[in-house]
């Protein structure tokens, strides 16, 4: 399960696993987000290469108008994933404490 | 001990993955820390499975089998054409974001985060056989292994 939505001062909390059955929700809501915006990770237990492609298309998006996509409270698992597909190069990510 | 069971040829079929894999991993004392990289491997390929054999109405076998300090994993396919997954192309994850896509990264994960994959193709029943592990071992620094062939894959 995925859930998704605005937390204090403008973050997005994400919740749960953003996985292939997930990732549609997941877009959906993050194409309505401008902005520098922070992704607040520190309950997203999962993430596959669906959710990687969620974050991408996101991220670009972004960029493209002077905004990013932070990452804040990346678990170990997530941290392994993002090092492997290079998403370390692509993202400000401050790890989980 | 080894437990299978057979899933649906879609998405919808994740959840049921998932909790299958949690059970086992319970009921066979693996340690849980492997779970987040089993999960992604069988996603991956089970998703794999689901978008480019849209032709075969059979479902995937999955079976999980305890081995020392972790787990081996069987996904079997069946009236499907071959694809290696252990031969497909890398993702240059060096590129600039511009130049990034999506398309690839999941088989680049899997073949760098789990100990070994191994592939399998029988022209009888048209099978794809796809077998990984994932243990406590330390990773060798050069990488997963993957390699072809049904050594370790069992019938």
């Amino acid at each position: 399960m995925l859930a998704i939505d605005f937390g204090p001062a403008g973050s997005v909390v994400v919740v749960g696993r953003l996985d292939a059955a997930q990732s549609p929700v997941a877009q959906a809501f993050l194409d309505r987000v401008e902005g520098t915006v922070t992704l607040d990770c520190s309950a997203l237990e999962y993430i596959s290469s669906a959710g990687l492609g969620v974050l991408l298309k996101t991220q670009k998006r972004l960029l493209a108008s002077g905004g990013k996509l932070r990452l804040t409270g990346v678990n170990r698992h997530l941290q392994d994933v993002f090092g492997y597909s290079g998403f370390d190069q692509l993202f400000e990510i401050e790890p989980a404490r | 001990m080894t437990e299978s069971r057979a899933f649906e040829r879609s998405f919808d079929s994740l959840a049921g993955i998932v909790a299958f894999t949690a059970e086992f991993f319970a009921r066979a004392g693996i340690d849980a820390s492997l779970r987040p990289v089993v999960d992604l491997a069988l996603e991956e390929l089970f998703t794999n499975m689901v978008k480019y054999s849209r032709a075969s109405g059979a479902d995937v076998d999955i079976a999980l089998t305890a081995i020392r300090q972790g787990v081996e994993v069987t996904l079997t396919d069946h009236d499907v054409a071959a694809f290696d997954v252990t031969r497909a192309p890398d993702v240059d994850v060096t590129l600039p974001i511009e130049q990034r896509r999506p398309g690839g990264l999941g088989l680049h994960l899997v073949r760098r985060m789990l100990d070994a994959i191994e592939y399998d193709y029988a022209e009888e029943g048209r099978r794809s056989r796809i077998t990984f592990r994932k243990t406590l071992a330390e990773r060798p620094a050069s990488g997963a292994t993957a390699t072809t062939g049904g050594e370790g894959a069992g019938d």
